[in-house]
């Protein structure tokens, strides 16, 4: 186990190195010098020069990110253009809406798509299991903003339910309230996806040996599929439900635009068209980063759930 | 040499060899399948308006009117207008096909140039066992990164606007296209001919272009049409988002964000660009199923 956790980790590195690298790329295309921002509008050639080699900004590239990098790992990711905040602020508190809504997704996404999974796989080939396809295809091919405009236009637009921004913690109404809207937004687009991989997954255990078996020894059609089938046929489900985050994460930048939700995604798009370059660098960065550890999480939770995996 | 063994085939057999082809074509199976012929014919229909947009658009997608501003579909005050009119008054339906037209282009150029990186790198990575290590951590390196991120990056660097959205789609389909055309290839360097032509004493150069491309390239063309579903989408949501096409062009995702402040009053403007790009990528889908289960014999039993 452990050792399949350290092959992970290596392997995950080169893609880390990229990350930082996208970061330190963003923050040398920034059009203005920053020493001679930093050294006010009434300073000399020398003194911008002096702040220059106090910055480091004279050294090579290569000099300069590796400084780069030891920064990032002291949290420090600079200032917003903008707000003038430290980017680690700034990302401390869009972190939370973002984790909140993707949370909120899944919560009911997952278990409706495994159930529809299911049923079209017990009922293959019949009419149900065709309307449950044919929904999952709808699913991955409908864009997640028309989804939002349909909602906002049909639901918000009576006023039954907020879709304008994040109304407070999730625990109190107002803010549970807020969140249902985008959360179905960014489900919808989830169902599809986790059903075809359960109905696939479950159609292969099936027909694996012990599923007969429990058949034999006269377990009920139910009993067998829930209990025996589906029980392993989850394993794999779980982890595509893991890299299917990253598909989510799309969804994510989209809906928090859409309904205003105060999350990373959302200021992501806001510092890129609005040129704030060290903004952008962290909050790409985040996601990044962020990306990278569930995935790492659920390679370990799969070896954890299937140890074939980790002696492979 | 092939002709030498082709003519001692008599002309019946080759008649029966050919009939056996046509019925076992890929598309042949695809096609039976009632929803993805539909699917098929529909795309059909998508192309050739968007290519022929120019000249079957009833109206100058980009002429303004502000008298039939946000004019509602079938109202009386723009009857000219079949599908009504936008928040500036011009014509939905031109928008609408010039939008397709240039979501298409973006998509078909960005995937063409992607596909083709893929393909090299996938036929290089087949072709050359030493390389096969290095260049596949690459293309891992490069799928394990979510595409919007390529986008946002990408948008970030290089500026909002169309060359970042191209090149965000084209970074975003090289992976995939790589994997699939180095599956595809490893299989044919597998064949005799392979060897036969080296025997022959063919350089690299020949082997990979006339032995090894033209024996991967349906699989592999299939692939990137595929991948223009994924590219639509994708770059459909980023230009919602204000980091690709720019207004005033029309394109079907930054039309939908524009209409996106007239939702209340009038819907359509953003609802049929929406529906658009949804038919578009919902037909790429469904036809890339039926390959799917038309390539992959264990299903077709």
């Amino acid at each position: 186990m452990a050792r399949h956790i350290a092959h992970r980790l290596m392997v995950s590195l080169p893609v880390l190195l990229g990350v930082l690298l996208i970061g330190f790329l963003l923050l040398q295309v920034v059009p203005t010098d920053p020493a001679t921002v930093s050294a006010g509008p009434s300073a000399t050639k020398a003194d911008i020069d002096a702040i220059r080699q106090e910055m480091g900004l004279d050294k090579p590239l290569y000099v300069q990110f590796g400084k780069y990098i030891a920064r990032v790992l002291q949290l420090d990711l600079g200032r917003s253009m903008i707000s003038n905040r430290t980017v680690s602020e700034e990302i401390g508190n869009t972190l939370g809406p973002t984790v909140e809504l993707m949370l909120a997704c899944l919560i009911w996404a997952a278990p409706l798509g495994i159930v529809l999974g299911t049923l079209a796989a017990r009922k293959r080939g019949t009419l149900i299991d065709r309307c449950i396809m044919a929904l999952s295809v709808m699913g991955v091919s409908v864009p997640v903003f028309w989804v939002g405009l349909l909602l906002i236009q049909y639901i918000g637009g009576s006023g039954w339910l907020p879709f304008q921004g994040r109304d407070g913690p999730l625990w109190t109404l107002a803010g549970a309230k807020s969140i249902i809207l985008p959360a179905i937004t960014l489900g919808a687009i989830f169902v599809g996806p986790v059903a075809r991989m359960t109905r696939t997954s479950l159609l292969e255990t099936l027909n694996a040996d012990y599923v007969r078996t429990a058949r034999a020894k006269g377990a009920s059609d139910w009993r067998v599929t829930i209990r025996h089938a589906l029980r392993n046929a989850l394993i794999p489900v779980v982890t595509l439900i893991g890299l299917q985050i990253g598909f989510l994460l799309g969804g994510s930048v989209v809906t928090e635009t859409m309904f205003s939700w105060p999350g990373v995604g959302r200021m992501a798009v806001g510092a890129i068209t609005s040129s704030d370059f060290p903004l952008a660098q962290g909050a790409i960065l985040v996601l990044a980063i962020g990306f990278m550890l569930v995935n790492l999480l659920v390679d370990v939770l799969y070896a954890y759930l299937d140890p074939r995996i980790a002696r492979a | 040499m092939t002709d030498a063994a082709i003519s001692l085939q008599s002309d019946a057999d080759q008649r029966a060899i050919a009939a056996l082809r046509r019925k076992n074509a890929v598309w042949r199976r695809i096609l039976k399948d009632p929803a993805a012929a539909i699917a098929a014919f529909f795309l059909l229909l998508l192309v050739a308006s968007a290519i022929l947009a120019p000249w079957i658009a009833p109206f100058d997608p980009y002429a303004s009117n502000m008298r039939y501003r946000l004019c509602g579909i079938g109202s009386a005050r723009c009857a000219q207008f079949l599908l009504g009119a936008d928040q500036t008054g011009r014509d939905m339906v031109s928008r609408l096909l010039f939008g397709l037209r240039s979501t298409l282009t973006i998509g078909v150029i960005a995937v063409l140039i992607g596909g083709g990186i893929g393909t090299v790198i996938g036929l290089t990575a087949a072709y050359y066992r030493r390389l096969d290590a290095p260049l596949m951590r690459l293309v891992d390196v490069l799928l394990s990164f979510p595409p919007i991120l390529f986008g946002l990056a990408i948008a970030a660097v290089v500026g909002a606007g169309l060359p970042g959205l191209i090149l965000a789609l084209c970074v975003t389909s090289i992976p995939t296209i790589a994997r699939i055309s180095r599956g595809a290839a490893a299989s044919v360097m597998q064949q005799e001919y392979m060897e036969a032509g080296r025997a022959v004493g063919l350089g690299d150069g020949a082997l990979i272009w006339r032995y090894l491309a033209i024996n991967c390239w349906p699989t592999i063309l299939i692939y990137i049409t595929l991948q223009l579903g994924q590219a639509i989408l994708l770059g459909a949501a980023l230009s919602f988002l204000g980091l690709g096409a720019q207004p005033p062009v029309a394109e079907l995702g930054s039309m939908a964000a524009d209409g996106r402040k007239f939702l209340t009053i009038a819907p359509h403007v953003s609802t049929l660009p929406c529906a658009v790009i949804f038919l578009v990528v919902l037909a790429f889908n469904v036809l890339g199923d039926a390959l799917r289960d038309a390539l992959d014999p264990k299903l077709r039993q």
